[in-house]
């Protein structure tokens, strides 16, 4: 038994509408308990600011496409190198670092728990592999449907209870966390280099379209009763004009679920665009929070962008095609038989670019202009929009228009009358940032019955506190403070144990990672269909009973089960 | 008794249909397999204990002797060179790196004698690339270039290529193209619609040219280029622009000949020009079962995919310098550990030279040409045989390799373990 | 002020050493400093005799003088400024890396990537030098940006790939592919060269030997008197392959 008390803590936890409460919080064998005995270790965090362990519910950070990003970029190797020290492994990169860089630098900003964003069903294992080498996260992936063909065949049938069949089989055999869709029925066009422009247009060969796609997926992931909602990486991402595409979209949604959103619109920055050429692009982020207001059914997440230098990586293959045509740059690509794509491509955002300043501009817009923070979480799309080491300067964004200015001043010109972000006064308060970063990831995975995003009692300990005292501080004017503040936690406590302290590991991790395991009902089990067999063996390079993901890859697999279509 | 499905850890295809018959301990019969596969199952002779060289031959030592003297060897050195991995499994390839961090050793994998050259180009223009069955399901046009699949993948074809039914190539041979370019004509030149009979070194030019045609700069283009007629080059090309979705698969006549990675940058830069026409991906074809692993396990837990230098304790990666055959054609390095190769066969004679004049620890199931070199060799398990494991097909697709038969030998990375265990004061990775 | 540093006998001479410490600047604040040997770290007296001639009170005053055996010292020079360096034999890789300012002279031989991604100063090398003279790192989109990199002799394969800024001047030939991926900065080959500038996009080149392998996508515009070299030359653009807009003067061709 290990005890830990954490006592005069400030805590803000959103979830259990506790803010900014001194309280103590005692520990016993990784979870939250109502009190420990005198023999508990103490930790006295000093009326600092106590948060539920950070969640980042949309980063790329494990598996076939992350590596590549590795594998062709050793000039990114270059920056951000440890030595191995005490016990932290070599660490190297600054936007595609190694597993343990990603894992010791999420750790030290008080990261607990990571969803990755895109995992093909048939790479699956490498993404698993990687995850057991991220050791002070506990994982989730998301599992890549987009151009899937057993499901765009059930969705031609209009056969919801196959489509959700399907899911069901691939999430199990890719020990997979939730449905991911990127450039719907986009990616199975790519496989001929083509794209679709709308959400309307027909798929080639498999006469479906993105919104069908969509729309019977939605439901396919109710009937399930899969903990997270549908996880949408809109089509015509990063195209002048393609907010008309995202409106669309967002129409599409049905409210079908009480306790959590049902859909979840990743990186939305990207596909809040107007205009119709690079030229005349400008923010559309009003008209997207506008609807977003209105519907409380859709959450979002920012996808914000920041300066410098970055690699974009998706399973978006066509964009980055696109972008790699823009940039001229060194552009891998990978697309994944019946399943999916995948493109990379460095690049660098610009404070002379118009167009950089503009997607600048739109991410915070986005996140200013939704009334909820629930609804608006905060990521970078890690590494898209920026390498997550740059959250920090995102929350200083949001707490403080005086920055915001500063930014915008050194902004090209022609981004005030493009955007709308210079008017607004809007300054976020450190609930909302607490909600932005881990109380709403929580609620919008469905993991805080999984005793994540909290700090009730018979949660995981999860626990970062940071050196910030909000009594003390103005985050208006002293944004730097907070800045630094939310760089580098004084403790980050996972699973009980002190993890990472002012930065610096102190402990070997030992991760957990979460998959779902949606039970249907025997007679429409893929696994007893001849027909989707039969089409396995025959179209795929791998024998269906190598493909599934054995357990000896989850060495602390946390299966969440279902019992779908009751 | 039968077991299907079973997966050949021999080359870089990883077929996983095989059915091998198993009896008493013993595997007695492969199916679907090819050649190679067959005699990877049924020749496997293995050394039964550790040997130490002796003044005069060869003596048997214990598992614990030899592991021991290792890690000594490994500890006293100055700059400690651990080579290989390349026909092991992931989780043995990543004991490998602890290692190498823990010591400050160079390591590298096979990579630095085949597809090195590809990965360099890759850090150059990246890399449009696919799973295979992309290719055994769309692809009408297939070029082999400097690769003769026939004797070396023997398989390639029918499994994923040329006469592998596809859902938008039912059938098959008669709806694909197949282009070989090659120096020579070889067996898979013979059955191309196309032969590209080009000039020993002249690859860079043509794909130069190839790329010029496709932009419409023709006319610049002399009348032959590398002994291939312009005629040629523009019908090439054209068939390519033409493709609903084309494949360049190359392998080691383009990488290890004259120009190396420039060879495989202008490839990849011809593919990246057609993309701009049609779908078109290209790979190389990697050589070793579990080659692409290495340089996935190295590159998430070092960054780089091989010839890695931990020297100043930071990872720090540039072939040419940190690359196992340069350093030891240079006598860097003054102890080695050799995992699940054979440098003794397949490096330049100074380098593998080297090896013999250094303390040479070989840990490998089978002996082989580097045995002959070493100071002590640790016989164990071989991946995809004896014992299960990840490897990494030619494409990226992880694949669980597995245990068929038991032979009582401890697993590499079981070795590789007590190894760093003992150099780490008996702390684990 | 002059430092001499005389190399020690190595019971493993092959060892390479790793000393990016031997800058002129350094030596301001006296000769303590850490040098690598293999993996392990070693202080600079214990691989040298170190003689101090004189003092210095900024650091463009202090001359570095390199003696002995030194063919394996690595990154000798790196991030070098202001001040001299003067190699009396061979010098290893890396010499000169991000060199911004100051000289560097090499009486002997220089081992590969000789002036690696630098931005300015000078370095001569007296005898032949490597691979990848005056070149860039893996992955990156520019080698070196600035200065200037003269080589008597001759020089190995890939001679100012990436080169993006800046001169080197090869007096005598060079291997394969000099020029590669050139775009930008001044190349001048006063020997030899086979296949010279592939997919070079901007810069010039100018080679006053023979050239093998000349590449079938350069598209000869003229050929003109070179004044300042005395020379009648074809001048080609390229590489067509690419959008090139680079230029190469070749004095003269062998066999394509």
């Amino acid at each position: 038994m290990t005890e830990l008390w954490v006592k005069n803590a400030c805590v803000i936890d959103p979830i259990r509408g506790i803010n900014g409460d001194i309280m103590d919080i005692a520990i016993r064998d990784g979870r939250i308990v109502e009190s420990v005995s005198d023999r508990a270790e103490v930790i006295d965090a000093e009326r600092c600011l106590t948060l539920p362990g950070g969640i980042d519910s949309h980063t790329h950070v494990s598996g076939t496409k992350v590596n590549f990003g590795r594998y062709m970029s050793p000039e990114d190797m270059r920056a951000g190198r440890t030595k191995r020290k005490g016990k932290m492994h070599v660490t190297s990169g600054y936007y595609v670092p190694t597993t343990f860089g990603n894992s010791y630098r999420y750790s030290a900003m008080g990261y607990t728990t990571l969803l990755e964003g895109a995992m093909a069903p048939l790479e699956a294992r490498h993404t698993h592999e990687e995850f057991t080498a991220t050791p002070h996260q506990d994982m989730m992936a998301n599992t890549l449907f987009d151009g899937n063909w057993a499901v765009m065949d059930a969705v031609r049938e209009k056969d919801i209870r196959k489509t959700a069949a399907v899911v069901a089989w691939t999430l199990k055999a890719a020990r997979g966390y939730g449905i991911k869709l990127t450039n719907p029925g986009g990616t199975e066009a790519w496989g001929w280099g083509e794209d679709l422009t709308g959400i309307h247009d027909t798929v080639p060969h498999f006469a479906v379209t993105p919104a069908e796609i969509i729309t019977t997926m939605i439901r396919a992931n109710e009937l399930l009763k899969l903990p997270h909602s549908v996880h949408l990486h809109c089509n015509n991402l990063g195209k002048p004009g393609n907010y008309q595409t995202t409106l669309e979209t967002f129409e599409l949604v049905p409210d079908l679920n009480d306790a959590r959103q049902t859909l979840y619109a990743t990186h939305v920055q990207f596909h809040a665009y107007g205009g119709g050429t690079w030229k005349n692009i400008c923010s559309k982020a009003e008209e997207i929070t506008r609807l977003v207001n209105s519907k409380p059914q859709i959450v979002m997440d920012m996808g914000q962008i920041m300066f410098g230098r970055t690699m974009t990586m998706t399973a978006d293959g066509p964009m980055e095609f696109n972008l790699h045509c823009l940039h001229n740059n060194k552009w891998s690509n990978h697309d994944v038989e019946l399943e999916t794509g995948s493109g990379i491509i460095p690049v660098t955002y610009s404070k002379k670019s118009t167009v950089n300043c503009i997607m600048w501009a739109i991410g915070l817009e986005l996140a200013l202009l939704t009334k909820n923070p629930w609804q608006c979480l905060l990521e970078t799309d890690n590494p898209n929009g920026a390498p997550f080491v740059k959250y920090p300067e995102v929350i200083g964004l949001l707490m403080s228009k005086r920055y915001r200015d500063e930014e915008c001043a050194a902004l090209h010109a022609g981004t005030e009358q493009k955007t709308s972000l210079y008017a607004l006064e809007r300054e976020m308060d450190w609930h909302d940032i607490a909600v932005m970063t881990r109380a709403g990831q929580a609620k919008a995975l469905g993991i805080v019955s999984q005793g994540k995003g909290h700090l009730g009692v018979g949660a995981e300990a999860d626990i970062a506190i940071y050196p910030i005292r909000t009594d003390s501080v103005d985050p208006a004017r002293e944004y730097r403070k907070v800045v630094e503040g939310f760089q580098k936690t004084r403790y980050t406590i996972k699973r009980g144990r002190v993890v990472s302290r002012d930065g610096e590991i102190i402990v070997d991790g030992a991760n957990a990672t979460f998959w779902v395991d949606a039970k249907v009902p025997e007679d429409i089990r893929m696994e007893n269909d001849p027909e989707f067999i039969k089409r396995f063996e025959q179209f795929y390079t791998v024998r269906m009973s190598n493909y599934p993901v054995q357990d000896v890859y989850l060495p602390r697999g946390r299966c969440i089960e279902t019992e779908a279509f009751t | 008794m039968i077991e299907r499905d079973v997966v050949c850890p021999f080359c870089g295809c990883l077929c996983d249909d095989l059915e091998l018959e198993t009896e008493g301990g013993k595997i007695v019969k492969v199916q679907n397999g090819c050649s190679l596969a067959e005699s990877t199952f049924m020749n496997d002779t293995r050394l039964p204990a550790p040997i130490r060289r002796t003044e005069t031959g060869w003596e048997d030592i214990s598992y614990n002797e030899a592991i021991k003297e290792t890690a000594e060897i490994l500890r006293d050195a100055d700059r400690p060179l651990l080579y290989g991995w390349s026909s092991t499994h992931g989780e043995a390839q990543s004991i490998g790196v602890h290692i190498a961090e823990l010591i400050g050793a160079v390591i590298d994998n096979t990579s630095t004698v085949c597809h090195g050259p590809s990965i360099l180009a890759i850090q150059e223009v990246g890399h449009p690339g696919c799973t295979l069955g992309q290719v055994k399901n769309r692809a009408d046009v297939i070029i082999y270039w400097g690769a003769n699949p026939v004797e070396a993948h023997p398989r390639h074809m029918s499994r994923y290529t040329t006469y592998a039914t596809g859902f938008f190539v039912p059938e098959a041979r008669r709806e694909r193209t197949v282009i070989v370019v090659d120096t020579r004509r070889t067996d898979t030149a013979n059955i191309a619609d196309e032969f590209v009979q080009i000039e020993r070194g002249g690859d860079y030019a043509v794909f130069s040219a190839l790329r010029a045609i496709v932009r419409g700069n023709a006319s610049v283009i002399p009348r032959k280029v590398a002994g291939v007629s312009k005629e040629q080059l523009i019908r090439i090309a054209e068939i390519c622009k033409k493709a609903k979705f084309g494949a360049i698969f190359f392998g080691l006549g383009l990488t290890m000949s004259r120009g190396k990675y420039k060879n495989i940058r202008n490839a990849i830069e011809l593919t990246d020009e057609l993309n701009r026409h049609t779908k078109f991906v290209i790979s190389p074809l990697r050589g070793h079962g579990n080659v692409y692993g290495s340089n996935e396990v190295f590159t998430w837990m070092t960054g780089y995919p091989f010839a890695v230098d931990f020297a100043r304790g930071i990872a720090f990666y540039n072939p040419g310098e940190t690359t196992a055959v340069d350093i030891l054609r240079r006598g860097e390095c003054d102890a080695a550990l050799i995992v699940a190769s054979d440098p003794g066969a397949n490096f330049p004679r100074a380098a593998a030279a080297h090896l013999a004049k250094i303390p040479t620890v070989v840990i490998d199931p089978h002996v082989n040409a580097t045995t002959a070199l070493s100071r002590i060799h640790i016989p164990c398990t071989a991946a995809g045989i004896d014992a299960a494991g990840t490897a990494y097909r030619m494409d990226g697709v992880p694949i669980r390799l597995k245990k068929v038969i038991d032979r009582g030998y401890p697993d590499d990375a079981e070795i590789l373990k007590k190894i760093y265990d003992l150099l780490n004061g008996g702390m684990g990775p | 002020m002059r430092v001499i540093l005389e190399s020690k006998v190595r019971s493993k001479p092959n060892l390479p050493i790793e000393a990016e410490a031997i800058i002129p600047r350094n030596f301001l604040k006296g000769t303590d400093h850490v040098v690598f040997e293999g993996n392990k770290e070693r202080t600079l007296s214990e691989l040298f005799w170190i003689f101090v001639e004189g003092t210095a009170v900024s650091p463009e005053n202090i001359e570095v003088i390199l003696k002995g055996d030194t063919s394996r010292i690595k990154r000798v020079g790196e991030y070098m400024d202001t001040g001299s360096i003067v190699i009396e034999g061979d010098i290893g890789m890396h010499c000169g890396n991000f060199m911004s300012g100051g000289t560097i002279e090499i009486r002997g031989n220089a081992d590969a990537w000789l002036g690696r991604e630098m931005r300015g100063g000078t370095i001569l090398c007296r005898g032949n030098a490597g691979h990848y003279c005056a070149t860039g790192y893996r992955g990156e989109k520019k080698g070196m940006q600035g200065g200037k990199v003269e080589v008597s002799g001759n020089t190995g394969d890939f001679c100012a790939e990436y080169l993006a800024g800046g001169t080197v001047h090869i007096h005598g030939s060079t291997g394969d592919f000099p020029g590669a991926e050139m775009r930008g900065g001044e190349l001048i080959i006063e020997g030899d060269a086979t296949r010279p500038c592939g997919n070079m996009k901007n810069g010039s080149c100018v080679i006053l030997g023979t050239v093998h392998d000349m590449l079938p996508t350069f598209e000869k515009i003229e050929r003109r008197v070179l004044p300042e070299w005395k020379i009648t030359a074809d001048v080609y653009k390229g590489d067509v392959a690419n959008r090139g807009k680079g230029n190469l003067c070749v004095r003269s061709t062998g066999l394509y």
